[in-house]
C-alpha cells in the first residue's frame, strides 16, 4: 500500500512537471483572466489638429470650415483576435459619448478576455434595435447624451454626431454658421458599423492594458466618398446651413464608415 | 430591513419585548421612509391582447407594466410638474372623456397659453402603433414623451428639471422605489413609467368590437352595417384592420393652411416626397375626438366626409388612392355618408372613456 502510494505520488509529480513544461511552450495556455483596453479618440481634420473655434480647414468642396463643436456617440464594440474570434463588449455597457470640447475623448473597456487583438468593430450612433428596446437596454444613456447635446427633442432619438461651426463658400458672401446633426429618424436608419485594423497587436493580459490611438477625421463627414456641400443646405434666410434630415444624412452615414483609423496601439500601461 | 433575525438565546423575554416595541415604534415613524417599502407587492399587470387586434408593434419586453409602474405613470401623466411652470400636465391636452384628446380645440393651447400647430391626437392602443405623432417624430413608446415635454409651446421643460422636482416629493420617492428595481428617480424610469401607463391604455370594447367578436352587446342595425360595408369598400385601404389605421403617412389632399405651412412627414425625414403627408389616424372613438385632421380644421364627421367627396386638392404628393384617373377624392352619396357616420359611432368605447383605471383620483 505504501509502495503504491509512493508510486502514485511520483507519477503525479512527473505528470505535473510534464504538463507545466508543455504549457510554457504554448502561449495560448497563458491567456487566462481578463484585462482592460483604453480607446483614445484623437479628433483631427484631414491630418491636422482639430482646434475648436480656432483652426479652419478648406475641403475638396471648396468650403472653408471653422469648427466649434464636435461630439459623437460610439457604440457596440467588438474585438477581433488573431484567430478571427470575436469578443463582443456587453451591449448594455457599450454606448459612449466623445466630446471634443470637454476633452471626453477616452473610453475604458473593462473585463476584456486576455488575448492578442488585431481588429476592432464598432458603430457610430445608436442602433435602432437597441433604441427600440428602450431605456432599460440603454441604461439611461439618454441623460448623458442630452448633457452632451446628442439628443433630439422635436423628434425622439439620438444625434449620432453634432458638428457645428462657421464656414465660407465660393457661392456665398461672407461667413455663415452651420449645424450638421447626424442621426436616424423613423424613416432612415443612419447607424453604421465598421471594422478598423490595428497596425500592431493589442495584447490584453491581466497585467497589460493596451491603449488604442484612433485618429478621427472630422473632414470625412462632408468630404468622404460622398461630397456634401453646406452651401446647398442654406436656410430660406440664407444665414445658416442646417443638415438634419433627408438624403444628406444617408451620405454622411456612409462617409462615417471611413472616419476612424487606428494610428498605433500602445502596449500595456503606456501613455498615448 | 427592520427585524433583526438572529435574536439569540442570551436575550431574555423582557429584552425581546423591548425590541418588538422599539421596532413597532420605529416602523410607525417611518411609514414613508425609503427603507420600509414592501417591494414584493409590485406585481406584473396582465396585458390582454384583444382577439381582433394585431400583435403589439412595440417591444415592451424590457418594460413590462407592473402595478406600481402603472400607478406611477398615471400620477406623472396627470402631474403639471412635467411642465416648466407647473400648469400643463399630459392630461391637460389628453382628456379621458374625449378619448384622451383636447376636445373642442383645433390647436391645443399649452404653456403661457401658446398654441401649437397640430391637433392633439388620441392616446389609445399605443403599444399597437409603430410610430407616433402626425409626422412620425417618434417610434418608441418609451421615448415619445420627450416631444411634448420639450416642445416650447406645449410643456417647455427638460428631463433634468423634472427629475429635480420629483425628487422633492416623498410620494414620488416612494413610488419610484416600489416601481423599479433600482428604485431611483431618473429620466429612464420616468419615461418607462409613462410608457407602462400608455401600454395599458387599450380601447377594444366598442359596439363594433363586440360585433366582430360575437359578444353580447354587439348587435348593429342595418344602417350601421351598411356603413361598415361602405367603409370597408372605400376607406379601409388606409383605415385598415381593427386598429382602423395602417400607420402609413399620406397626403389626403387637404389644402395646406398657408399660415402654418406644415410640411408634415417631411419635417422628420427631410424628403420632399413626404411633403404634406400625415399619419393615418385610428378611427377608434372618432365620434368623441372632434375636431378632425392634423390641424383640427373640421368640426364634424360630416365635414370630413364632405371634404373627401368634394374638397380633395391635387398636389405632387397626393395619395394615388385619392386620384382615380383624374377624379379626386372618394365618391360618396348622401346616404353612404350618413351610413358611414352611423358606423363610425359604433367605434365609441364607453368602457374606455369611463374606466377609473385611467382616471387619476387623489
Amino acid at each position: 500500500m505504501k509502495f503504491q502510494l509512493k508510486n502514485t505520488i511520483a507519477i503525479l509529480a512527473f505528470a505535473s512537471i510534464f504538463a507545466s513544461c508543455s504549457s510554457d511552450d504554448d502561449s495560448s495556455q497563458n491567456l487566462v483572466g481578463n484585462g482592460e483596453m483604453e480607446l483614445y479618440f484623437d479628433n483631427s481634420i484631414n491630418g491636422d489638429d482639430l482646434i475648436l473655434g480656432v483652426s479652419s480647414h478648406t475641403n475638396s468642396n471648396g468650403e472653408t470650415l471653422k469648427i466649434n463643436k464636435f461630439n459623437y456617440i460610439v457604440s457596440n464594440f467588438v474585438l477581433i483576435d488573431e484567430n478571427g474570434a470575436e469578443v463582443a463588449y456587453p451591449k448594455e455597457s457599450s454606448y459612449f459619448v466623445i466630446n471634443e470640447e470637454t476633452k471626453q475623448t477616452t473610453i475604458h473597456l473593462e473585463n476584456i478576455p486576455s488575448g492578442n487583438y488585431k481588429k476592432i468593430k464598432f458603430g457610430l450612433g445608436v442602433d435602432s434595435q437597441r433604441y427600440l428596446q428602450g431605456e432599460t437596454a440603454q441604461q439611461s444613456f439618454w441623460d448623458e447624451a442630452a448633457a452632451n447635446d446628442l439628443t433630439w427633442t422635436w423628434s425622439t432619438g439620438y444625434r449620432f454626431i453634432v458638428f457645428e461651426g462657421s464656414f465660407t463658400a465660393p457661392t456665398l458672401t461672407g461667413e455663415k454658421t452651420f449645424q450638421v446633426h447626424q442621426g436616424s429618424n423613423t424613416a432612415t436608419d443612419n447607424y453604421r458599423e465598421f471594422t478598423v485594423d490595428f497596425p500592431n497587436t493589442a495584447r490584453v493580459r491581466q497585467t497589460e492594458s493596451p491603449s488604442v490611438h484612433f485618429i478621427v477625421d472630422a473632414n470625412k463627414i462632408l468630404d468622404g466618398n460622398a461630397k456634401v456641400k453646406l452651401s446647398e443646405a442654406m436656410n430660406p434666410a440664407g444665414t445658416s446651413a442646417a443638415i438634419m434630415g433627408g438624403t444628406k444624412l444617408i451620405s454622411i452615414a456612409d462617409n462615417t464608415t471611413s472616419m476612424f483609423t487606428v494610428d498605433h496601439v500602445h502596449a500595456g500601461g503606456a501613455e498615448h | 430591513m427592520l427585524v433583526a433575525p438572529n435574536i439569540n438565546s442570551v436575550l431574555n423575554m423582557k429584552k425581546i419585548l423591548f425590541l418588538v416595541l422599539l421596532s413597532a415604534l420605529f416602523s410607525c415613524q417611518n411609514d414613508d421612509s425609503e427603507d420600509y417599502i414592501d417591494v414584493e407587492s409590485n406585481e406584473l399587470l396582465e396585458l390582454n391582447i384583444p382577439s381582433n387586434f394585431p400583435e403589439l408593434a412595440q417591444d415592451i419586453s424590457k418594460n413590462l407594466p407592473t402595478e406600481k409602474g402603472f400607478e406611477l405613470g398615471k400620477k406623472l401623466f396627470y402631474d403639471g410638474r412635467l411642465s416648466r411652470d407647473g400648469t400643463i400636465s399630459c392630461a391637460f391636452c389628453h382628456e379621458q372623456s374625449s378619448a384622451f384628446t383636447h376636445h373642442g380645440h383645433d390647436f391645443s393651447h399649452g404653456i403661457d397659453n401658446l398654441a401649437g400647430i397640430r391637433n392633439a391626437p388620441a392616446i389609445q392602443n399605443m403599444a399597437f402603433q409603430k410610430e407616433y405623432f402626425y409626422d412620425g417624430a417618434s417610434n418608441s413608446i418609451e421615448m415619445l414623451s420627450i416631444n411634448p415635454i420639450h416642445n416650447p409651446v406645449e410643456m417647455d421643460e427638460n428631463m433634468a428639471n423634472i427629475i429635480a422636482k420629483l425628487k422633492q416629493d416623498p410620494a414620488y420617492v416612494k413610488l419610484f422605489k416600489q416601481a423599479f428595481e433600482n428604485g431611483e428617480i431618473t429620466t429612464g424610469n420616468t419615461l418607462k413609467a409613462l410608457a407602462q401607463f400608455m401600454t395599458m391604455m387599450v380601447s377594444s370594447n366598442s359596439k363594433y368590437d363586440k360585433y366582430v367578436r360575437n359578444e353580447a352587446g354587439g348587435s348593429m342595425n342595418s344602417q350601421e352595417l351598411q356603413g361598415l360595408a361602405v367603409f370597408q369598400n372605400k376607406c379601409s385601404a388606409c383605415h385598415e384592420g381593427d386598429l382602423f389605421t395602417n400607420s402609413s403617412f399620406r397626403n389626403n389632399g387637404l389644402p395646406p393652411n398657408p399660415n402654418l405651412n406644415d410640411l408634415g412627414r417631411e419635417v422628420v425625414t427631410g424628403f420632399e416626397t413626404d411633403r404634406y403627408k400625415f399619419k393615418v389616424p385610428s378611427l377608434r372613438n372618432v365620434a368623441l375626438t372632434a375636431p378632425y385632421m392634423h390641424d383640427g380644421r373640421f368640426g364634424s364627421l360630416n365635414s370630413v366626409l364632405n371634404f373627401y367627396s368634394n374638397g380633395v386638392q391635387h398636389s405632387a404628393t397626393l395619395d394615388p388612392l385619392l386620384n382615380q384617373n383624374g377624379t379626386l377624392g372618394i365618391q360618396l352619396s348622401q346616404e353612404e355618408k350618413e351610413a358611414i357616420i352611423a358606423f363610425l359611432k359604433t367605434l365609441t368605447d364607453e368602457e374606455y372613456i369611463k374606466n377609473p383605471l385611467f382616471y387619476f383620483q387623489t
